[in-house]
């Protein structure tokens, strides 16, 4: 029998594998990784990027009907509500991170529920749990290709590689392509994956996220309508292995309807953010908050203007290293920012990166004083990196403080009260309270749901539309 | 006369324009991409970049679109009477008709520049209102910006001077091209332009394994639509990396294409007297048949043999006359197929375009369809042929060269070397041979009033008050 091709390995799975093989572990988490990002697309929903790609989807108002997250009565093509809700979601860099590093969530979440709104046979809830995590599958099998995807990126930004992946295997998956189309669908997604590092801490960094979504989207759309692309894609060199230099692609395990499946996300837990920005800032966050605390608790009329000079210990890698960043997205890219920041106000939040606490003069001084290192036992690795603070204070005195893990971080996930309370403060910036909790309990019981798609209509339940004003929008639609 | 009038004016302009600051090259790119103006395009790039503009039709794309996305009242597609679609899918839909059967031009270094840029610019022009629609002389300014932004591009790596192997180039400077391009034709200020540049190197790149396949089309298709989708993004005022087109150690922007990377700024067009466009210096390949470009040599080298043969007394050529069919072509894994198996793989087979030519004395557009494909004989001399690849023939579109040794069962050897194809940049196709190709593609579609139309319209382009001439016919 000839072996297969690991391209074929991956359509088959993607079309093979069904509800049984869901575990309980993956179900768990794969659940948390849901809430949170339809908080952090909610609260992305206020960001200046959104606003400038629903302009530009609305230019193509059509009779499809997917729904805008936060926008009640607003509605897009799938493809555009998967680009604009993407792009929500990762318009504040507040979604979750992977190892090796992704951020597998939005690429595949705004594309399945945009998809599902448009289907005349609604998906279950355990049907979008399912494509949910075979695009959350994908995309950790393909980064296992390649050693160099174990550290920070530095050429092409993981999201827009693995993650169109991963939306087209996860829109694959909920239109129940077979194993061929399947495969067709990642092949013709491959032609639209890459984009350069150089936009990450830029507002069109967001877009990668939206792009992988839609585009995914696309891919399986034209693969149903019998689209082609290369039967070997994920095994050529030329063909995914353009994105790596070190490229040593795996066969996916043969999936038997009754047999057990062993997900990617059951061995490898996925790192939830506490505030807005780069995941290698949350080391530096929590080292500043150690320092800060044993400051205080020394001397706790200690003025933190009187530091004389900050010395970071982290990781080489030039994206986030910013001594003075400018903007709100280069702020979240700035291992110097988000020091100070714990520093002076012992919590990194939300708000930390509006204009008015990123102007302040306290802010702008202590960045001067801060000095970056590169230790050489330091890799630019979200598994293996750590952060060293050191503070100098005025009179000679200095206060170090580590931080190996975060809280968040793989290896100590935030509990569920905190995932919860992450989203409703998130939600409850766009939704009503009653909304928020309602999604709460959907996730929590997202396997006995009926129709999933009632999930897109309580994302539209915005707090400042009343009922009255909502049922006009979505009448005249 | 229209060119100089034009040109004294700018300049005086120009004089008044301070100098800009500090320049990145990809501010330079912004900058040019804002600056020029009609009177930058000299008559030679005129009329090399008039030739430039063809069309074709295709339909799974299509198809696509309208099941997918209801259509809006905007943008036209190609032949298709009445079909409107948002002016982002038509560029989409367009851009895989011009590609969809590998008949597009090609230049050096090797990229296919004008289906990326012209169904982007021909899209906007059908979103613009009736009384503004852009002149023609706007339109080939635009349509030039796109095409030298490309080729501007390609010579920051020496890697892209070679048969591509890793990233298909079209999904690398095309789209940057249309996003120029559209970024032009909107006219937007020099920071959009960087902009649009930089939002579309987030959309770019796709790998060379779909090339030879159904889905290779869709890399223009993409580079067109994605760039106009850039520069729209950046005319709402989206902002992207400032740096996109510098070489920025440790973070790769445009640079993460390639291997080897160094970057050149623009000169700005008050700068020089003259902006020379690379479209001057560097002429354009259209294909004669719809196949790679590889091919064409292998084509012209087996379409001598097949004379040769022939003159000789029998007259005919069947498979059992020969033993042995040998071809001395440039190493290029994609295009060296030894039994293609569909009508994407035979554009993509050195052997299969060899023999086609070989049996008929030429390779035509019907060359690839499922009877001639399938034909016995074709089979038979496929399976006679051996693949050489001396050192002497590099996979480089300026400097290979196809050579077919057909060996009889007689013992007699005909040989035959193509080293430049007619078509190339160096033996240009004849004004009349490329109107020939434009009638025999565009009458397949559309009648004959119309046809003859869009050859008038091209023909006058620069003269032209609306480009609306332009913009009918194709509809």
């Amino acid at each position: 029998m000839l072996r297969k091709s690991v391209t074929e390995s991956f359509g088959a799975a993607v079309s093979s594998l069904n509800a049984a093989h869901l575990t309980d572990g993956v179900i768990r988490r794969s659940k948390r990784m849901m809430l949170d990002t339809l908080g952090v697309g909610l609260l992305g929903t206020s960001s200046p990027v959104f606003n400038v790609v629903l302009q530009h989807g609305k230019m193509y108002q059509s009779k499809e009907n997917s729904s805008v997250w936060g926008r009640p009565g607003t509605f897009l093509p799938p493809y555009y509500a998967a680009f604009v809700n993407g792009v929500a979601v990762h318009s504040m860099d507040f979604d979750d991170t992977w190892h090796p590093a992704t951020h597998p969530s939005g690429a595949v979440l705004p594309a399945l529920l945009a998809l599902a709104e448009t289907l005349h046979s609604k998906p279950s809830g355990l049907e979008l749990l399912l494509a949910f995590n075979v695009g959350l599958e994908v995309q950790g099998r393909l980064l296992r290709f390649s050693k160099q995807a174990h550290n920070i990126p530095k050429r092409f930004h993981p999201p827009a590689v693995v993650g169109v992946m991963g939306s087209a295997a996860a829109t694959a998956k909920l239109l129940g392509l077979s194993p061929a189309q399947s495969m067709a669908a990642m092949a013709i997604a491959c032609s639209s994956a890459g984009a350069p590092m150089a936009n990450a801490a830029t507002q069109t960094k967001p877009l990668h996220l939206g792009n992988a979504a839609r585009r995914g989207l696309e891919a399986s759309q034209l693969a149903l309508l019998g689209l082609e692309g290369n039967k070997q894609i994920l095994d050529l060199e030329s063909g995914f292995g353009v994105f790596y230099q070190d490229y040593i692609p795996q066969h996916l395990a043969e999936v038997t309807p009754n047999g057990h499946y062993r997900w990617v996300l059951e061995d490898q837990d996925i790192a939830i953010k506490r505030f807005p920005a780069h995941l290698g800032m949350h080391w530096v966050a929590d080292a500043a908050v150690k320092v800060r605390t044993q400051i205080l608790t020394e001397d706790p009329n200690a003025d933190l203007r009187q530091i004389k000079r900050i010395t970071l210990r982290v990781p080489s890698s030039r994206y986030i290293d910013r001594p003075i960043p400018d903007t709100e997205h280069q702020a979240r890219h700035s291992f110097q920012f988000n020091c100070c920041s714990a520093l002076l106000d012992g919590e990194v939040t939300v708000d930390s990166f509006s204009s008015k606490m990123m102007n302040r003069k306290s802010l702008r001084e202590l960045l001067h004083k801060v000095h970056l290192e590169n230790p050489e036992d330091n890799p630019a690795s979200f598994e293996k990196m750590y952060c060293e603070i050191m503070v100098e204070m005025a009179r000679g005195e200095t206060h170090t403080a580590r931080c190996n893990t975060f809280y968040g971080h793989w290896r100590k996930p935030l509990s569920q009260e905190h995932l919860v309370r992450k989203f409703k403060t998130n939600a409850s910036t766009v939704l009503t309270s009653g909304a928020a909790d309602g999604i709460v309990q959907i996730i929590e019981n997202l396997e006995k749901i009926p129709d999933c798609s009632v999930l897109g209509s309580y994302m539209q339940f915005h707090k400042h539309v009343t009922q009255r004003e909502q049922s006009y929008y979505s009448a005249s639609v | 006369t229209l060119t100089s009038t034009l040109t004294s004016t700018t300049r005086r302009q120009h004089a008044l324009q301070r100098t800009a600051p500090e320049e990145t090259v990809t501010s330079s790119f912004g900058r040019f991409i804002q600056g020029v103006q009609p009177s930058h395009l000299s008559p030679k790039v005129i009329q090399r970049s008039k030739r430039m503009v063809t069309t074709e039709v295709f339909d799974l794309a299509l198809q696509h679109c309208q099941h997918m996305y209801a259509p809006d009242d905007i943008s036209f597609v190609y032949g298709r009477n009445g079909t409107k679609l948002s002016p982002t899918l038509a560029a989409f839909v367009n851009g895989v008709a011009v590609h969809s059967m590998d008949f597009d031009d090609t230049w050096h270094p090797a990229t296919h520049p004008s289906g990326a840029v012209l169904p982007a610019l021909l899209a906007i022009s059908d979103m613009l209102p009736k009384n503004s629609k852009p002149r023609g002389v706007d339109l080939l300014l635009a349509f030039n910006v796109g095409i030298e932004i490309q080729g501007r591009l390609l010579r920051f790596s020496n890697e892209a001077r070679n048969i591509p192997k890793r990233f298909h180039p079209p999904t690398v400077v095309g789209t940057m091209g249309s996003a120029a391009a559209c970024a032009r034709l909107l006219s937007l200020d020099p920071t959009q332009c960087s902009n649009a540049l930089a939002i579309a190197a987030s959309l770019s790149g796709a790998p060379m394994a779909n090339a030879a396949t159904q889905s290779k089309p869709l890399h223009i298709g993409n580079a067109s639509r994605l760039g106009l989708e850039a520069a729209l993004l950046a005319s709402r005022g989206l902002e992207a990396s400032p740096l996109i087109l510098d070489a920025v150690p440790g973070v790769a922007g445009f640079s993460a294409f390639y291997e080897d990377y160094a970057p050149q700024p623009l000169p700005s067009p008050e700068e020089v007297e003259m902006h020379s466009f690379l479209l001057e210096e560097q002429d354009m390949a259209f294909k004669r048949f719809p196949a790679h470009l590889g091919m064409h040599w292998v084509a012209d080298a087996a379409a001598t043999v097949h004379k040769a043969l022939m003159d000789l007394p029998i007259r005919s050529i069947s498979p059992n006359m020969v033993q042995d069919i040998l071809l001395r072509v440039p190493h290029s894994k994609y295009i060296n197929r030894p039994y293609p198996e569909s009508e994407h793989q035979a554009r993509h087979s050195f052997q299969f375009n060899a023999c086609t030519a070989l049996l008929d004395g030429e390779v035509t557009v019907q060359s690839f369809q499922n009877e001639a494909v399938l034909r016995p004989e074709l089979y038979e001399l496929l399976s006679r042929v051996r693949v050489e690849h001396p050192q002497d023939n590099p996979a480089n579109f300026n400097r290979m060269y196809a050579e077919v040794e057909v060996t009889l069962v007689s013992g007699d050897v005909f040989r035959g070397r193509c080293d430049t194809f007619y078509g190339h940049w160096r033996n240009p196709l004849s004004e009349e041979s490329l109107k020939k190709k434009f009638r025999n593609n565009a009458g397949a579609v559309l009648t004959p009033d119309r046809v003859d139309a869009l050859v008038q319209a091209v023909d006058e382009l620069e003269y032209l008050d609306d480009c609306t001439p332009l913009l009918t016919p194709l509809q």
